[in-house]
């Protein structure tokens, strides 16, 4: 080059290479400081920008009745969403959102400004919305799939399974008692989004999959909850009662076959009823009992052997306890009676009488272990306690009036569970409405065994008991209840409803009852809340809804019907013999009629004669029951051959008051229908085989 | 005749080019295949305009290379006449684009005459100053600076001030090459310096006008702070930087890049391009391309040293001075240590202007190679 030596120039170019030199050096410096020694910085940046945590719903896990047949299910829906920060437009987007989703613009316009990173517009979009916002491609506008809740059964069971809300949670009964498994845990999905906040649908993605909810299998069999609401929807309706529920429990398990409340509500379309539809009340509300409660006193009683059986009561038609006269239901009251008899009579001051012969100590201890006055910890919220008064505050006029099942409150599902133990032999379960948990692919998780909470009777107490409550309704006000080919045992009640403190003309009739009586398959409580027809009785009302829901459940589940010698079906009343008059006859003679008949019996004193017999004659009793004979040497033959003694008819039945009369030799002239409440002549009067008695009946009464 | 010139080619560096345009391709293809905001639906766009670029820019640099490069005077003088020309039509006729009127639209052809402007000065300044006898006084530089001065003003009429700073860089290495005397141009290249200083000095304090406008300052100086505004000016350095970073070592692979396909970066297949290169080809990819940018200037310089005349010497100086400084300025605003000025990165950015210009630049380069001899010719 001229104007430069060679030198010169050999320099400038060794300068200008290690000038670039020292240039790439840098550059690649930095390069190596970017993409290797911050590179794991650089790339949280790029994630942390471009992906995203989109939350995915846990299928929601289904309900089962016991024999799996499904109550609840979720499938999925889908759901459009915004994120505000990301909407372009606002304005413009609203309009076509809300176009598309046929919500008012001002609402969606609000919903995309709102100053927040996630906002639901629309759940439960139908298959063509989702498609059309999709394609309406609106930058922060995103649809996801997410789960819905359905209940194929529709009202059926409704008020158990309760509801769930649209975000996956349960709100109401068993849905949010065992939310926590049926809710499982949800997902997430990474998904792509652009610098423009579009959601990228082929982008790379990673995916934790929910886990999906367990399954819940009920007790509650599917056909039982069907027959239970059937009838009481039926027995409202007709009664025009307030409402009404049934509840049927497994004496020997403690879980719940049905819970039937009408009116009730279908769970898909709850915000059409009225939220008190919505109340599984017989788990959260209490009530007054009234006579059912008398199965509590008389099993404490029997227990406590302060009665038996056989005592003998005198009701004059009232009782005073302290300063107080508390009336029987029965005007005149039911005079004298066997402890039997006075249950069957459903008698108010023998009641009260036994209760204040326990003491206060004695009874509460049983309230205690019939489990009243706390919850029963069945699986369901918010259940109620019950109210049973403090004992300071209890005098012998409010033990007294518990006796019979006032002053006393008491939630339905407790007085169930306490027949339960009578029926079973004595022990306290605890009711249950779950009984498995299953994997969503039906694998067996956990079952829940029968609790024994305690023992509150004897088995011989719950046997006698039993005996007891099977007469009520073969001979006493709970008649209705009887199903052909079955033994049935249980106790009428007709409570006043107190109205602010007093007691008003509201009644609640109920029926509490077991069945069959040596081999319980159910145990039920049928209540009818303040009917309005004529007769509001629950012997009347509620008893036949017992035997209708009873029948068709025995039918169903297979329980063979009982058959007697002449291959008849079990009927109830004539499985009962009637005592016969065996007055005055000498020991040998008396002997003779009663074997064939198959009493057995126990003489009492000494003497060739019998002075007195217990039960009396014409009393309906189970065939191998005990006969009293009480002895006298003093005794006179009577002799006459040609008088019967006329029998006590009270509370009997047309058919069945003519039977015993018919079996003395006595022709019976009956006057209305119903159960007998009076005769002529009265009890104990002589007449002549082939005279009349008249008999005058009334429809079921009681208290 | 052709068989000898073909023979005495530099094929490395002929090789290197056409990696460097086979990159090119795969990584804009790469960068716009899934950006239907700009490629009208067509994934291939991009690719399909640089294709046609690179095939003319190959028939160019054959034809350039068949000519012998030193021109008459006549010659000369209408390369610089027809340059100025064309960016005088620019300031007049120009589209606008990211602010700058840079495009001559020509119906069929979107021209952008400061890419061949670079090489239309070199070639014309190179010619000048090989008939320079003296280089050592300011007196012997006013001649140069005339030539400089008219294109360096009217490409920062544009305003382009990236191709302006590349003038700047070529003028003086070529001075520097063409034997000025280094006091002197140290002198004036600090005096420069100490200028400009002054000048935003004095807009600090005194708030007097500066030669640039508002957005350009702040692109120019969010290099050194991005975070003082990361969704403005800052936003393309962090971006570029985050997707070289998250390249690491081994980088996604070839059409994995995320930041730039989902709109992070912006420019991605031009300013940018780099980050989408170094996000899909890591670390490793990212120096295996610099090292085959220092290939193609160390044969340049080979050249230069090697020209049998002083044009030719000064020719391939200017021509590796621009592919230089186009490679730092480039590679150095992608990793955030250079301004961000929108020059791209030679073979490899799209854009049909520069990709035909450089290719005729390799073209003159092998014409000087091919001719360094005297005794062929």
């Amino acid at each position: 080059m001229q104007g430069l030596n060679r030198l010169t120039l050999k320099r400038r170019t060794t300068v200008l290479l290690l000038c670039i030199f020292g240039f790439f050096g840098v550059l690649i410096g930095r390069l190596f400081f970017i993409q290797v020694v911050k590179a794991g910085f650089y790339q949280e940046l790029a994630e942390e920008q471009r992906l995203r945590e989109v939350p995915i719903d846990s299928k929601r896990g289904i309900i089962l009745d016991r024999k799996l047949r499904p109550l609840a299910i979720s499938f999925g829906a889908d759901c459009v969403y915004a994120i505000p920060s990301q909407v372009k437009k606002a304005e413009e987007t609203a309009k076509i959102v809300a176009e598309i989703l046929g919500l008012p613009m001002e609402k969606v316009y609000r919903t995309l400004t709102k100053n927040s990173s996630f906002e639901w517009i629309k759940r439960k979009a139908t298959p063509s919305e989702a498609r059309a916002i999709l394609d309406a491609r609106l930058p922060g506008i995103e649809v996801a799939p997410k789960a819905q809740r359905y209940y194929p059964q529709g009202s059926l069971a409704g008020s158990i399974i309760g509801i769930a809300g649209i975000d996956n949670q349960g709100l109401e009964g068993i849905e949010k008692f065992y939310d926590v498994t049926l809710r499982g845990v949800p997902g997430s999905e990474l998904a792509e989004f652009d610098s423009k906040g579009q959601h990228i649908p082929l982008g790379a993605r990673r995916y934790i999959p929910p886990k999906d909810g367990l399954s819940v299998v009920l007790t509650i069999d599917d056909h039982i909850q069907h027959i239970a609401e059937r009838e009481i929807e039926k027995a409202v309706l007709e009664q025009g009662a307030q409402r009404g529920t049934i509840v049927i429990m497994d004496p020997m398990t403690g879980e719940l076959l049905a819970l039937a409340n009408y009116p009730g509500f279908d769970p898909n379309h709850y915000n059409d009823y009225p939220v008190a539809n919505r109340r599984n009340w017989p788990l959260t509300d209490q009530y007054e009992p009234g006579s059912t409660f008398k199965i509590i006193t008389a099993a404490a009683a029997l227990e406590e052997g302060v009665v038996h059986r056989d005592s003998v009561f005198f009701d004059p038609g009232f009782i005073v306890v302290e300063d107080r006269r508390l009336r029987c239901w029965r005007a005149g009251g039911h005079g004298s009676q066997t402890f039997v008899e006075a249950t069957e009579n459903s008698c108010n001051p023998v009641f009260a009488t036994i209760a204040l012969r326990l003491g206060k100590e004695k009874f509460y201890q049983y309230l205690d272990k019939f489990g009243f006055g706390k919850q029963t910890n069945i699986d369901f919220p918010g259940e109620a306690l019950g109210i049973v008064p403090p004992p300071a505050r209890v005098k012998n006029v409010e033990l007294a009036t518990i006796g019979f099942g006032q002053g006393i409150s008491v939630t339905p599902i407790q007085l169930v569970r306490a027949l339960c133990a009578i029926a079973n032999g004595g022990y306290l379960l605890e009711p249950r409405l779950v009984r498995e948990i299953r994997t969503p692919e039906g694998e067996l998780i956990k079952k829940f065994e029968k609790k024994v909470i305690t023992q509150a009777v004897s088995e011989r107490t719950s046997v006698e008991l039993k005996a007891i409550l099977e007469s009520v309704v073969v001979n006493g006000a709970g008649n209705r209840a009887q199903i052909l080919g079955y033994s049935v045992a249980g106790k009428t009640g007709t409570a006043q409803k107190p109205v602010g403190g007093i007691y008003g003309q509201g009644r609640i009739a109920s029926f509490l009852g077991f069945t069959p009586v040596d081999d319980p398959k159910l145990a039920m409580l049928v209540i009818l809340d303040e009917p309005q027809a004529q007769v509001k009785y629950g012997g009347v009302i509620a008893a036949p809804v017992f035997a209708a829901v009873a029948r068709d459940i025995l039918h169903y589940l297979g329980v063979p019907p009982k058959v007697n010698e002449a291959g008849k079906l079990y009927n109830a009343e004539t499985a009962y013999k009637v005592v016969p008059n065996i007055l005055r006859l000498t020991r040998e003679e008396a002997k003779n009629i009663l074997k064939p008949l198959g009493f057995s019996w126990r003489e009492i004193g000494q003497g060739e004669y019998i002075m007195e017999q217990n039960p009396k004659a014409g009393a309906f009793v189970p065939p191998n029951t005990r006969i009293l004979l009480y002895l006298d040497a003093e005794a006179k033959y009577n002799g006459n051959e040609s008088t019967v003694l006329v029998p006590d008819l009270t509370g009997l039945s047309t058919q069945k008051a003519a039977e015993v009369l018919k079996g003395l030799g006595l022709k019976m002239m009956g006057n209305g229908e119903g159960l007998a409440v009076e005769q002529i002549p009265p009890p104990g009067a002589r007449l002549a085989p082939g005279m009349t008695v008249s008999v005058y009946f009334t429809p079921t009464l009681e208290e | 005749m052709e068989r000898r010139l073909v023979k005495n080619l530099d094929f490395l560096l002929l090789g290197v080019v056409l990696v460097l345009v086979v990159i090119g391709l795969l990584t804009i293809f790469s960068a716009t295949r899934a950006n239907t905001a700009i490629n009208n639906g067509n994934p291939y766009l991009f690719v399909e305009k640089q294709f046609i670029s690179v095939l003319i820019g190959l028939v160019g640099m054959a034809l350039l290379i068949g000519v012998d490069y030193r021109l008459s005077d006549l010659a000369y003088r209408l390369i610089y006449g027809v340059n100025i020309l064309l960016l005088v039509a620019v300031i007049f006729f120009g589209t606008e684009v990211n602010g700058a009127k840079s495009w001559l639209n020509l119906g069929f052809y979107s021209l952008q005459p400061s890419e061949f402007a670079k090489l239309a000065v070199i070639l014309t300044l190179a010619k000048h100053l090989s008939e320079k006898e003296k280089l050592s006084s300011l007196w012997d530089l006013w001649s140069p600076f005339l030539h400089i001065f008219p294109p360096l003003i009217l490409i920062l009429l544009q305003p382009d001030f990236g191709t302006a700073l590349v003038f700047v860089f070529i003028f003086f290495v070529m001075l520097y090459m063409a034997g000025t005397n280094g006091r002197l141009l140290f002198s004036i290249i600090l005096t420069g310096i100490l200028l400009i200083t002054l000048i935003f000095v004095s807009h600090h304090f005194f708030d007097t006008p500066l030669p640039l406008k508002d957005y350009q300052i702040k692109r120019l100086t969010s290099f050194i702070n991005p975070d003082a505004d990361p969704r403005g000016a800052g936003w393309n350095v962090n971006q570029a930087k985050i997707a070289v970073g998250s390249g690491r070592f081994f980088g996604k692979g070839l059409f994995q890049n995320t930041q730039g396909r989902l709109g992070f970066l912006p420019e991605n297949h031009t300013d940018f391009i780099f980050a989408v290169f170094c996000e899909e080809w890591g670390f490793i990819g990212g120096f295996i391309l610099l090292s085959l940018f220092l290939i193609l200037i160390w044969r340049s310089l080979r050249i230069a040293v090697q020209a049998k005349e002083r044009c030719g010497s000064l020719i391939a100086i200017g021509i590796m001075a621009m592919f230089t400084f186009h490679v730092l300025e480039n590679v150095g605003m992608n990793m955030s240590i250079m301004p961000i000025t929108g020059i791209p990165l030679p073979f490899i950015s799209s854009g049909g202007s520069s990709m035909m210009a450089n290719l005729f630049a390799v073209g003159y380069l092998e014409n000087i190679w091919a001719r360094r001899q005297k005794i062929l010719f």
